[in-house]
């Protein structure tokens, strides 16, 4: 590549990092098709949320066609107490993509103040902050969350405790490996030379230059966390009815899988569909944002 | 070498101390017991079944009991399956997932490795986007969800092989490959970034400019070097497995450690819960002590570090 090009790229490529990484992103058919996919799902969520009919029924309506298969009247069938299957996967997906979305956030806020703290602070702190991250993280998440699931019940509220206390340790690694890296670059250091209390400089310089991979990591962990409630609902030992998400529609239709197997494949297919948008749209972020790539295109 | 191993068993013991205390410490702190059932039994029962366990003494003295069986290899009684010992249930169905496991994980790397090698190979050409995307499908895609349509395509359907039970080879097939699945995706990614990064080294440029075929180059030297990592994840793999065991064990019914550590969960079956989970953690100390081990094997560059 001349250096003339270059330089036109790098034109283009300066100016808000967000729209940036945008564009990148767009290039990537998969990724903008599981943004799509995410949208959909997540506006559908929401506007169950608020009310909005989606479908012509209710959740807790009850038809007199019961375990119907899928018709034009009901998409998706209807289970056993005749209620249509496609308004229960619309309610299913409020709590299975807001615990998802939640243990994200959690993992969030708890991986970056333990990773800072270990980052920043490199030594005796770090080597003990991390040697405890390094036993919890090579324990089975899904072991570890039955097990606390025994002590704090296995409801909502237990599942997201669970859920929180098993994601954040992949974001504290992260945070700190970047802090590490950051520490030694000359910004900070003229930051520190000014005079920068500790507290503003990490959130005014290292925060903003950590952020992307930060981001990438929290797209994997929305999946993983949909992944492990569904599966904790499904052998029994997660959510259990009147909760409704898409886990408890799956172990409901388990039961009827010889005689009706619609009953567990449209649960599996969203919860499917939204798993590998995630992950589709997470490894196109990691390509949009590794500077490796940035000039190939 | 021998003392690389021994040193690490010697590690073991504190791990699995704490591991076994902290089980037991969460196990004491639930309120409710394995002998809360809907129909409550008279108080003299319950004292009487509670001496019988020794649940009528103080938290302290429980710990000293358990731990003083712990350690001449009595893991306790089952409280649910009345007459039977916690060993005595262990040894039935630690074989089972045993065999499960590793069936499991040689079908994880007879699908993964030559994947993630097809892919690199080919890399930016369809097929790696045809392999990736494979992977990536196994790594969205539940356990339960590979089993249901497992069950329902080759068990129900086409009658190809059972689909509950333990019973011959035969009923191996359809467990194995749904635990395998979602370990494949995984060492499939995993493989292909590993020989991507051998395949850009010197030595591979000149066993080329050498003569030596393309085939010859990849089986001889880049695989040989960049399955040094794919070995190492060892220990994140049975992690993996074991996870999937308990969803494959309940799907399957099959009798294995899974299955009784989901409903040792649901009874509150104490000392059933805190023996299966003392058996995860060796197997995962087992398995992370090999990963140490191969790798002063493979990489002498560790052994003068080590």
């Amino acid at each position: 590549m001349s250096t003339i090009e270059q330089l036109s790229t790098k034109r283009i490529e300066s100016g808000n990092p967000i729209i940036t990484v945008w564009r990148r992103l767009k290039r990537i058919p998969t990724a903008v098709v599981a943004w799509v996919i995410i949208s959909v799902m997540v506006a559908m969520a929401i506007a169950s949320l608020l009310g909005v009919p989606l479908t012509p029924y209710s959740f807790d309506q009850t038809s007199t066609t019961l375990l119907a298969d899928p018709s034009w009247q009901h998409l998706m069938g209807t289970d056993e107490l005749g209620r249509d299957l496609f308004t229960r996967v619309i309610y299913g997906s409020r709590l299975s993509i807001s615990i998802g979305i939640t243990t994200a956030f959690v993992a969030l806020v708890i991986g970056t103040i333990y990773g800072a703290t270990a980052g920043y602070c490199e030594g005796k702190v770090d080597s003990l902050l991390m040697r405890g991250v390094d036993i919890a993280y090579s324990l089975p998440d899904l072991l570890v969350m039955i097990l606390v699931g025994v002590l704090v019940g296995r409801g909502t509220q237990g599942i997201l405790f669970a859920l929180a206390l098993v994601s954040w340790m992949g974001t504290a690694r992260l945070v700190r490996a970047q802090f590490m890296q950051l520490k030694h670059e000359e910004f900070i250091e003229a930051a520190r030379a000014c005079g920068q209390p500790v507290f503003p400089l990490i959130c005014k310089h290292f925060l903003p230059n950590a952020m992307g991979p930060i981001i990438v990591a929290l797209t994997f962990i929305v999946p993983s966390a949909i992944l492990s409630e569904s599966t904790l609902s499904f052998i029994g030992l997660g959510l259990s009815p009147p909760a409704c998400s898409w886990g408890t529609l799956a172990a409901d239709g388990w039961r009827s899988l010889r005689t009706h197997p619609h009953l567990i494949l449209f649960p599996s297919l969203f919860i499917f569909l939204t798993v590998l948008s995630f992950n589709f749209l997470g490894d196109g972020l990691r390509d949009a944002l590794d500077p490796r790539t940035r000039l190939k295109k | 070498m021998l003392l690389l191993i021994l040193k690490r068993i010697v590690w073991a013991i504190p791990v699995l101390f704490i591991v076994a205390t902290i089980s037991f410490g969460l196990m004491r702190i639930v309120p409710g017991g394995p002998f809360d059932e809907e129909k409550s039994l008279p108080p003299e029962i319950i004292a009487n079944i509670k001496a019988k366990y020794h649940l009528d003494k103080p938290i302290p003295e429980q710990y000293i009991i358990y731990m003083s069986r712990l350690v001449k290899g009595d893991m306790g009684v089952s409280y649910k399956y009345v007459n039977r010992t916690v060993n005595d249930i262990l040894g039935d169905a630690f074989p089972v997932s045993l065999q499960l496991g590793l069936l499991g994980l040689a079908l994880a790397i007879v699908i993964g490795v030559p994947l993630g090698t097809i892919a690199a190979v080919n890399r930016g050409s369809k097929l790696d986007f045809l392999s990736m995307l494979v992977a990536t499908v196994g790594i969205s895609i539940p356990g339960f969800v590979t089993g249901a349509l497992l069950i329902l395509v080759f068990g129900l359907w086409l009658k190809l092989a059972p689909v509950a039970l333990w019973e011959s080879f035969r009923h191996m097939l359809l467990p194995a490959l749904t635990l395998s699945l979602s370990p494949a995706a995984y060492l499939a990614r995993l493989t292909r970034a590993s020989v991507l990064e051998v395949m850009e080294k010197d030595y591979v440029r000149t066993a080329r400019s050498k003569g030596l075929s393309s085939s010859k180059t990849i089986v001889k030297h880049v695989l040989r070097n960049a399955l040094v990592p794919v070995l190492t994840v060892l220990g994140p793999l049975t992690a993996i497995i074991i996870t999937g065991s308990f969803v494959v064990e309940y799907m399957y019914a099959i009798p294995g450690m899974g299955r009784f550590f989901i409903t040792a969960v649901s009874n509150r079956d104490y000392d059933l819960i805190m023996a299966t989970t003392l058996v995860f953690a060796v197997l995962l100390v087992i398995a992370n002590t090999i990963v140490d081990v191969l790798y002063t094997v493979l990489d002498p560059r560790m052994q003068v570090k080590g």
